[in-house]
């Protein structure tokens, strides 16, 4: 990866779009019930046997989805509340910005060391 | 949006519960009517249209999540950032204390400084005052012995007991000025001029005496002469010294 980006650099951002846009794509199929639903009613048309490892498929899926729910990092918060912490803490940071900067204008203090 | 106030995370996992209850109702459904040759298609429509809406909408709020975890590194990065901030406030604000102590006690010395100026200016006293006062000093022999002087001479270059007890430590110290004990015969001789030593308007600040006991130009080299015997002086200032302590037991 890292010989092939330094000889073709300028194509790099495109191919790194395209990965993104893949890998979002899996995502949301990741996210979706309604195939394994499908997996299960066409097994249940064809009295396939397999219906069974389909339902366990999407019991299973339906854990993994709890699971990584439950350990998603940010989303304790509805996305209002978060957007006000947000803000709140982009104000803090200004402002503190704002504070030592006009505190450091004013002049300089030399402390004399004993 | 129909719960705005419940966070993301209760959403989601609300979604997952209506999930895998739609889709284990529709699945029981499908084969409770495969079983029984039953057909309600408009009952498992509804529960597949339902479970499609609720996947769609699952989908969007995980994308959402997704979009608020990376909020929650952004507000991560901000909090450090603010922390960062404190630290550098604080390490300002004890530069900024450090500062105003030393500028505090400077002003102190200051304002100190000017107070004792302030003070020189208003009792600003004239060379030719301290020269007077010197004269009024040396008079009475209080600093330096006179020139004629011999043993058995009552005068003395240092203040005697009757003197010290008119003084200002004497009054602190509430010694009787009259009636003392033990006193030195030289003191009943020097109590005689006593008053006029103590008193504010002395014969030789008229110049007067001063023209006839020292000529002008001699009052410098009488000073130089004052220093000039010091062991004596040290020796007579202690045998006062025991003298004035033993009269004051006396007296007490």
């Amino acid at each position: 990866m890292a010989t092939g980006g330094n000889v073709r650099p300028a194509e790099e951002p495109e191919e790194e779009e395209e990965e993104d846009e893949a890998a979002e794509e899996e995502e949301e199929e990741e996210y979706t019930f309604l195939p394994l639903v499908h997996d299960i009613i066409k097994c249940m048309d064809k009295d396939s046997q397999d219906v069974y490892q389909e339902l366990n498929e999407l019991k299973s899926k339906f854990q993994a989805m709890r699971k990584l729910v439950g350990n998603m990092p940010g989303i304790d918060l509805s996305p209002e509340e978060q957007q006000r912490h947000l803000q709140s803490l982009r104000e803090q940071v200004q402002t503190k910005n704002e504070l030592l900067q006009k505190y450091k204008s004013l002049c300089m203090f030399e402390i004399p060391k004993e | 949006m129909a719960v705005p106030e419940k966070s993301t995370k209760e959403r989601l996992m609300s979604f997952l519960d209506d999930l895998e209850v739609l889709s284990r109702e529709l699945i029981e459904m499908l084969a409770l009517s495969r079983n029984q040759k039953l057909s309600q298609p408009g009952e498992e429509n509804q529960i597949l249209e339902l479970l499609i809406q609720k996947d769609g909408e699952f989908q969007e709020l995980m994308k959402v999540a997704l979009s608020q975890g990376k909020i929650h590194q952004e507000m991560q990065v901000l909090e450090k950032e603010v922390e960062k901030r404190d630290s550098d406030i604080q390490q300002l604000q004890k530069q900024l204390k450090e500062a105003e102590h030393i500028l505090a006690t400077a002003v102190y010395q200051a304002k100190e400084k000017l107070k004792s100026i302030d003070k020189a200016r208003k009792g600003a006293i004239s060379s030719e005052e301290l020269i007077k006062y010197a004269h009024r000093i040396s008079a009475s022999n209080a600093v330096c012995a006179p020139l004629t002087w011999v043993p058995g001479d009552p005068r003395r270059p240092y203040p005697t007991d009757l003197e010290m007890r008119s003084g200002l430590l004497g009054q602190m110290s509430n010694l009787p000025t009259n009636g003392v004990n033990g006193h030195l015969p030289g003191d009943a001789l020097a109590a005689g001029r006593l008053p006029d030593v103590l008193a504010p308007q002395y014969p030789w600040q008229s110049n007067d005496m001063s023209m006839n006991m020292l000529p002008p130009n001699h009052s410098n080299e009488f000073l130089m002469e004052s220093l000039g015997p010091n062991k004596e002086n040290e020796e007579d200032v202690e045998v006062m010294s025991t003298d004035s302590s033993s009269s004051s037991s006396d007296s007490d």
